[in-house]
This record gives structure tokens, sequence and C-alpha cells, in this order.
């Protein structure tokens, strides 16, 4: 039987530190996108080093949800998409709070 | 291979310019994303409107599509001619390639195959899987196995349905909601293009006993009436085996007692509590000794738990 290697996961927490370009890359945002959405609050960098920004790996989840939603709604404006993302960030957050209290 | 409509799926002629079907997209998309929708069918609808979509607004991906001609929606046909060249073999069967399947790999480089395409790096695509894994998998860390059917290009560059039967390690720690990334798990990359990540959602399974919230956890500890007022010591069970735990004399129900260090932890190290929220429970069935003693309790007593509610 042909063995398959196992590979590791990533868990996409508050830790690690992601340039800019790779946050570009793993969600498919272009540089002003992810600007505007900094910009508009809805993804925060952990901190900058020198002049470039830090991120945790957990604004890749953030940001490729602002991918899918630019993709399904084909929305051009990058603060409408900020606007739609912050929306949905609160209705998760609502969604976690009633799962909790059962 | 069945022939789709993407036209007709969006609602517009087949002469449509790019803004009449970024339009036609728009509204239908408000009108069935899952999101947004509660409609029934809404998330199949919205799968068949975005493949649509997906292929229309590229002016490439759309002239490929017009070429294939026009057919009844599902009627089963075969690409012209041309087609096939481009596959390299006149008995290739597109049975088992869907449609939608066709023009993902075209993105500026022509039709699948085509020879003297330029010969741009494209990254692979990247792949979402759900997983489910059991509380005691998500405290313990595990290895899962699962399969899935991605289509990617073979040796000869042609597109292909593949079954891939992945295997991830997933460390110990994770939460319910909680997403994790398999560098180079995703489609094959074109060209020296990277490949692509597999992106899993984690669902861990509830337990009968412990609610996790981020790394902590929750558990309902049931107490005599007898053992919340003059405290006692509890035989509780942890994800890490059986403990004893100290409950304070005056314990009151949604008291939190909290048992350090035994909720999830992580690879590096950080770990969450275990609290046991006390519940007084009574019981139903009392014999007449035991009546006895409550309505003696009950004389001897002043404790008025109504207090605050007077008026």
């Amino acid at each position: 039987m042909v063995k398959i290697e196992s590979s590791a996961a990533i868990v996409l927490d508050e830790s690690g530190t992601l340039t800019v370009t790779e946050l570009v890359e793993r969600s498919g945002l272009s540089e002003e996108e992810l600007q505007v959405l900094i910009d508009c609050g809805a993804l925060a960098p952990r901190d900058a080093v020198g002049a470039s920004w830090r991120f945790s790996a957990h604004c890749v989840v953030t940001a490729r949800t602002a991918r899918r939603l630019r993709d399904d709604f084909a929305l051009d404006d990058a603060h409408a998409l900020a606007v739609v993302l912050r929306f949905v960030q609160r209705i998760e957050a609502l969604e976690d709070e009633l799962r909790r209290k059962g | 291979m069945k022939y789709k409509d993407y036209y007709a799926t969006l609602g517009v002629a087949r002469t449509a310019t790019a803004d009449e079907i970024k339009t036609a997209y728009r509204k239908l998309a408000r009108k069935y994303h899952p999101d947004v929708s509660k409609e029934a069918g809404a998330e199949e609808k919205f799968k068949e409107v975005a493949e649509a979509y997906e292929t229309l607004k590229d002016a490439e991906k759309r002239a490929a599509y017009d070429q294939l001609g026009s057919h009844a929606p599902g009627e089963q046909f075969r690409p012209p001619p041309g087609w096939e060249q481009s596959y390299g073999e006149s008995s290739f069967s597109f049975d088992d390639v869907d449609l939608a399947d066709l023009f993902a790999g075209i993105a500026g480089r022509g039709r699948p195959g085509a020879r003297g395409a330029p010969n741009m790096p494209i990254p692979g695509q990247d792949f979402e899987a759900a997983v489910r894994i059991s509380f005691d998998q998500a405290y313990k860390g595990t290895e899962i196995e699962f399969d899935m059917a991605v289509t990617e290009p073979d040796e000869r560059g042609f597109l292909r349905r593949v079954p891939k039967k992945i295997r991830v390690r997933v460390p110990k720690g994770v939460t319910d909601g909680q997403k994790l990334r398999v560098p180079g798990k995703g489609g094959k990359g074109a060209n020296g293009g990277r490949d692509g990540d597999l992106y899993l959602d984690i669902e861990v399974q509830a337990h009968p006993l412990y609610r996790a919230e981020g790394l902590d956890l929750y558990m309902d500890l049931p107490l005599t009436p007898w053992e919340a007022v003059l405290g006692a010591s509890v035989d509780v069970p942890t994800p890490a085996g059986r403990v004893t735990l100290k409950v304070p004399a005056g314990a009151h129900a949604g008291q939190k007692l909290r048992l350090s260090g035994r909720g999830l932890s992580r690879p590096d190290g950080t770990s969450g509590h275990l609290y046991a929220v006390a519940q007084i429970a009574v019981p139903t069935v009392v014999d007449e000794r035991q009546r006895a003693l409550y309505t003696q309790l009950k004389d001897a007593s002043t404790f008025d738990p109504r207090a605050h509610m007077v008026d």
C-alpha cells in the first residue's frame, strides 16, 4: 500500500508575522484593497517593522473572506467591500455569542 | 459532457456587453447568495450563477465558450473538432470533464494545452475543505485523512478531475471554527508557478461534558445542597483524568470553580483553564426522616434568598 505522506497544518490564529506581500499572495486581494481594509478598521496589522506592516496568521482568514465577498458580489469598490466585511464580522461575532449561550 | 447555457443562467443575450453581464450577475448574486438569502435552493442557484459569470466575465474564456456553439441546456455534446486536437487524441473522452473545468485553465494564455502558449508562471488554486474532529482529537492533536476530488493539469498540461488522498497533522488545541492552512497541498502551479494551499475549516464535535471557549473549558458541576452549604471534596472528570476539587463552603449556583491549566493546551505551551460551574441539585424523592430533617432546617434558618424582591 502506498503510504501517503502527512503534511503539517498551520493554525491561522493570532500568532505569526506575515508581510503585506505574503498577505496579498495568500488572500488574492490587491495591496490597494488591503490598504482600504486597514484604513476602515476591517483588518488590523499587529505592528509595523520599520516602514512595513506585519500581520497575524488570522488576518489571512479575514482577507480571504474579503476576497470571497468581493468576488461573490462583484464589488469594484474597496470601501464598499470594507463595509460589507465589517457587517459580516459583526454577524459572525453575534452567531458565536448565540452559540455560546446555547 | 453536459452543456450549460451560461447566458440563459444570467438572463442575458449572447451579444450582451461585459457591463450588462456584470450587472446581471450582481443582481442575481444579491438575490441568491447564501449569506443573504433564506430561499430553499439558493446556494445551488448561486453556484450556477457564479460559474456562469466566472466564464463570461473573462473575454478569453467567453470566446472559448462561444466556440462550443449553442446547445440545449443539459444536452450531452462533444466540443467541436478543434478542441479534440488541443487535447491531443481523438479518443479523448469528455465524459468525466465538467464544463466549468474546460475554462479553468484559460487565464490569458489561450486554450488548455495549446501550443505556443506564453510561459507565464501560473500559481496553483487554493482548495478548501471542511473537516470534523472529535473533542478528544482536538485536545490531543491528531492526524486526519480524507479524500478530495480536484481538477488539475496532468503531465501534458491537460485538465483532469482526479481523486486525491490528503493526510494532515492537526496540532493540539484547535477550536471549533478555526481555520488551518496546509502549504502546498492545493492545486498544482503551472510553468513554474507555486502550488496552491489547502485551507481547512475545523468543526469540533460537541462534548457531552465540556464546552470550549477559546482555550478555556466549562463544565456543569451538580452539587447537593449540603455540599454547597458545608463545602466538600468532590471527584470530577477533566480531559486529562479525574481530580479532586475542593468546593468552598457557601458555594452558590453559577459560581465558577477554577481548575488551573486543565483546559485545552497548544504546542507552544499556552493553555486555558477548566471551570466547574456549580449547580445546586435537589433530590426529588425524600423519605420521611429526610423530610423531617429538612423541616427542622427550614425552622432553624432565617435565610431569605428573595429579600431583594420586597417592594
